[in-house]
């Protein structure tokens, strides 16, 4: 597969949090190219390939959905209150053209606005306006739009230059993107493990896509792929940066063997990689997995990623190869 | 059904202290079902057999927010702990009824100086109010009211016609609504309703009920916040009157997309009223039973309530009967 | 009793180690059987006159911090593994990792602070000195997601004791107590001695799904605020007044029916206790009740003077009488 080709796709389709099933549907069409899967759709709409092997039950799970909006009330006009799902920064979309999905099946359009800086007076032109100063514009298709429709940020994704991409979604479809190539890794080894990739909704959502979905597979390891914030400085923590490969994750939420099993398998192979220092808590799928069922061992690797949650996230390909690279054959050696 | 939601909201049964309204809806439902369970934290699940195998699970919480006693001073004034989302501000001026004694008394509040009064009024918590109950001493008031004595509002029902008030609208409005389906629906799934413990201390009857049930699908029913006031909320467009509200989303869960759907059109077949409501906070039972064991789709029918969590709750009766019938056919209807 | 040798051990949340080995070896040939969980938990059973079950749990972990990053000059950056208050850990002494590295947490001389000497520290600016000036220095003896805990000497003053982690070392301690001692246990009893409660009430859950009691009692160390700078109306215990009996905590109504049994076992038995006064603050208790299908659970502690700081204080009759109310309670049917 063509990374680039199938991370633009992934980037372009649309699916917040819950109405992810244009993504789910466009990674399972990929995902069927492959030989020796078997896909499943579940009843909340986790997609889950699961790929031949023999021994232990390894499952991967990349979140499909995305930050996105909400309308919640007609104003006058063409004006339309709105929610988000997932955190945005108000700042982050001021002045966004947003794509609406109305509940026909067509689209209407609109733009993030805000009063104008000349009419704001001194005091509020100092401040960042909340959800609750904006607004949406709905310039087209205002007659068949209905308060509940869903709304998403319309970039186009593109090659910025030659390893760096950029686009929306990059949270989490590069992760799904990095499961998909390490399938087509896995084609060139008879692997030890019996694997489970798993595309689950709703981490945006307090991650019960994640949870329902380890709680029926109960895997003897979980390794969760999500994005970390790359090449900006945190007080306390280490630089992760973009192309200097998967950032692994430590801390509680953590199993510490099969840390150094992967720690060690990457240094073996010269895969690079980074630190990611978790705290008591990831903020990501992996910390519900972890006691889920039993509990679960959990890894988690981040693939860094540039301006989380706005319109344009930038990733480099590089780290999504060597994370592939990784994975697979950590999988094929059946998580040794 | 106004007699019915009276009923209901006079009984006083804040979270954890549930037993007595779970009688009154069980006494309510006993004819009416082909059978019933107390499970294990406390919460009665009843069900009516359909015409199919495929189980639907409808869940309203039966606690109500209330109060608990936590210390009491030599001259036998009450001091309070919250139990569930109670403001402060809603109880200065409000009466508190103890249901195991029945003993009643009124909140009260600190100031040793008219502006000391007002600076509390200003930042008020539970630090600065009490509960005057008319004791002599502490020792009669340790009788009355010992420390961990659960109290609730001590507020009437009133009857304005289309509009009713009560407390704990929040949520034996959707405890009414839930007997009301069962006893009218003839249903072709095997409809299973939870009347659900403790959703005010964060979901908890909820998040077994579902467990060993294993529905097909789930919808809990519970009110919602109101925006038709004079300065509401001003991105919400939820109104009394306009019939039940189909949840898209709150603060702790986006509702299955089917279920919306499903929802929705029963709703215009059948020319029943109904909203759509995103909530900007807040959250119900659907959240807990969704994540259940291996994942139950999951979304919340609202009667949309003004002043929730108050003494004074009010909806409107037209939007409770259109939920019924939007749930009757729901539970009724074929695939 | 052993709480000066229980509180010694550094445990810090996910790090539980230390303890558990401790623990293990002291209960496990009297013991009907014991295992550790996937993610760290220590579950022994003692088989009593039914074969109902019965969960008594007191978790494992304390708080403390983790390294995140290891500076150039040889410091080390932290951050906290649970709720710590940073005005309370200046000057203290830490260990570090397996290795047991010592280590203290200095601070800008006084003479050199000018309006910042009352902000509380930011977490940023709190760094563990380990004696090297070098990072690579740091690195032969330290790692990235070590653990650092508070290394502090337990004294027993006669019927005051203090010392560090005494919330839940407390409640570990009276577990091993009831084992040691033989009691005529009504139930399957199920002694589980949990991790990363300080995390959010992580660990409790996972070991209720395996054993699926039919009810949990869980013993905690809790706050008093019995203090000269506290009303006495706003206290939620106080300390030699006996074991504290809770209604209700956060996100949980204890069940009535267990916390008046518990009460009328007390009174009957001429046992001092206390109505814990205060609902903030969360315990196990709360996570095993939404386990499975439910599980009714109730809490009983010892009460302490600022647990969650390096240096905490209980009171060693409010000790002896929590452990002669759970172990005449442990005889009984409770009334379910």
């Amino acid at each position: 597969m063509i990374i680039t080709d199938v991370l633009r796709s992934l980037s372009s389709a649309d699916g917040p949090s819950g109405y992810e099933y244009r993504v789910i549907h466009l990674v399972e069409e990929e995902a069927k190219k492959f030989p020796n899967v078997f896909v499943d759709i579940d009843q909340l709409g986790n997609l889950i390939v699961k790929r031949e092997g023999q021994g232990k039950k390894i499952a991967l799970f990349a979140h499909t959905d995305e930050i996105g909006f909400l309308l919640t009330k007609k104003e006058s006009n063409n004006y339309w209150r709105f929610t988000t799902i997932g955190g945005i920064d108000p700042k982050a979309i001021i002045s966004q053209r947003i794509k609406v999905y109305t509940r026909d099946g067509s689209l209407a359009w609109g733009v993030v606005g805000m009063l104008e800086p000349h009419l704001q007076t001194e005091e509020t032109r100092k401040k960042v306006p909340s959800l609750d100063d904006l607004f949406l514009d709905i310039i087209d298709g205002q007659d068949k739009v209905n308060i509940g429709d869903i709304g998403v940020f319309s970039t186009e994704p593109f090659l910025l230059s030659e390893r760096y991409f950029t686009g929306k979604a990059l949270d989490n479809r590069v992760s799904c993107v990095t499961l998909l190539y390490t399938l087509e890794l896995l084609n060139n080894f008879i692997p030890k493990a019996e694997s489970y990739f798993v595309f689950n909704i709703r981490e945006e959502d307090g991650s019960p896509g994640a949870k329902t979905v380890a709680y029926r597979l109960k895997p003897d390891l979980a390794i969760v792929l999500d994005v970390t914030h790359g090449d900006v400085p945190v007080p306390s923590m280490p630089k992760v940066e973009l192309g200097k490969g998967p950032a692994l994750g430590i801390g509680p939420v953590i199993d510490y063997s099969y840390f150094e099993k992967l720690k060690s398998l990457a240094e073996s192979i010269s895969v690079s990689y980074q630190m990611e220092p978790l705290g008591a808590r990831s903020g990501t799928d992996t910390d519900i997995i972890q006691i889920t069922r039993g509990g679960i061992p959990t890894l988690l690797i981040s693939l860094p990623l540039r301006y989380m949650h706005t319109p344009y996230e930038v990733v480099n390909i590089r780290d999504i190869e060597e994370t592939a690279r990784l994975l697979s054959y950590f999988i094929a050696r059946g998580g040794e | 059904m106004k007699d019915l939601i009276r009923k209901l909201t006079e009984v006083n049964s804040p979270s954890g202290r549930e037993s007595k309204i779970r009688e009154v809806i069980l006494n309510e439902l006993r004819n009416f079902i082909d059978g019933y369970e107390i499970d294990k934290l406390g919460n009665l699940i009843v069900w009516k057999n359909g015409r199919s195998d495929k189980k639907v699970l409808l869940d309203a919480h039966i606690d109500e927010i209330g109060v608990v006693s936590s210390f009491i001073d030599d001259k036998g004034f009450i001091r309070i702990e919250a139990i569930g989302g109670i403001s402060a501000y809603n109880l200065i001026g409000s009466r508190i009824v103890f249901p195991d004694s029945g003993i009643e008394g009124v909140v009260g509040i600190e100031g040793e100086t008219p502006q000391d009064v007002q600076k509390n009024l200003k930042e008020l918590n539970f630090d600065k109010i009490f509960v005057d109950i008319g004791a002599k001493n502490r020792e009669e008031a340790e009788r009355l009211v010992p420390i961990g004595t659960f109290g609730v509002y001590s507020a009437g029902f009133i009857d304005l016609g289309k509009r009713i008030i009560s407390k704990a609208m929040d949520d034996r409005i959707g405890c009414a609504v839930l007997i009301e389906t069962i006893k009218m629906s003839n249903p072709y799934y095997k409809l299973y309703g939870a009347f659900s413990v403790q959703e005010e201390m964060g979901l908890v009857g909820a998040s077994v009920v579902a467990f060993n049930i294993k529905p097909d699908f789930a919808v809990a029913l519970d009110v919602t916040a109101w925006s038709d006031t004079p300065k509401g909320y001003k991105r919400m467009s939820i109104e009394l009157g306009k019939g039940p509200a189909i949840k898209i989303k709150d603060n702790a869960s986006i509702s299955d997309r089917s279920i919306v759907e499903k929802l929705r059109s029963i709703a215009e077949k059948n020319s029943i009223p109904y909203q759509i409501e995103i909530l900007i906070f807040g959250g119900t039972d659907a959240a807990a039973i969704q994540r259940t064991s291996a994942g139950i789709p999951s979304g919340t029918l609202s009667i949309p309530c003004r002043y929730v969590h108050s003494p004074h709750e009010m909806i409107d009766i037209e939007d409770a009967e259109n939920a019924v019938k939007l749930l009757k056919a729901l539970v009724e209807e074929e695939e | 009793m052993y709480l000066k040798e229980l509180t010694e051990l550094s445990g810090v949340s996910g790090y539980e180690k230390k303890v558990r080995d401790f623990i293990k070896e002291k209960i496990r040939d009297k013991v009907d059987f014991i295992e550790e969980d996937l993610i760290g938990n220590l579950i022994a059973m003692k088989k009593g006159r039914t074969d109902k079950k019965l969960l008594l749990c007191a978790h494992m972990d304390e708080v403390g911090f983790m390294v995140s990053n290891i500076e150039d000059d040889g410091k080390l950056s932290i951050i906290p593994l649970g709720g710590i208050d940073t005005r309370s850990i200046i000057g203290k002494k830490v260990i570090v990792g397996e290795k047991e590295i010592p280590g203290i947490i200095g601070f800008k001389a006084i003479h050199l602070q000018r309006d910042e000497i009352y902000d509380p520290p930011k977490m940023e600016s709190i760094k563990v000195d380990i004696g090297v000036t070098k990072k690579t220095e740091a690195e032969s003896k330290v790692k990235i997601g070590d653990f650092v805990a508070f290394s502090v000497e337990s004294i027993n003053h006669g019927s005051w004791f203090s010392g560090k982690a005494l919330d839940d070392r407390g409640g570990c301690s009276i577990l091993i107590d009831i084992i040691e001692n033989g009691i005529d246990l009504y139930y399957e009893t199920y002694f589980v001695f949990s991790v990363q409660e300080e995390l959010g009430l992580r660990g409790a859950g996972v070991s209720a799904e395996r054993i699926n009691p039919d009810l949990a009692i869980v013993i905690e160390t809790t706050t008093s605020g019995d203090n000269p700078e506290f009303p006495s109306d706003r206290r939620s215990t106080e300390l030699g007044k006996g074991p504290a009996i809770t209604f209700a905590h956060s996100g949980y109504v204890v069940d009535e029916r267990l916390f008046r049994w518990i009460i009328d076992v007390a009174r009957e038995n001429n046992i001092p206790y206390q109505i814990k006064r205060r609902t903030v603050g969360g315990t196990d208790a709360r996570r095993i009740a939404t386990t499975l299908a439910g599980i009714p659970s109730a809490v009983i502690s010892i009460p302490a003077r600022y647990i969650h700081s390096p240096m905490s204080i209980i009171n060693l009759d409010d000790y002896d009488n929590t452990l002669k109310l759970v172990s005449i309670l442990l005889t009984k049917e409770a009334r379910l």
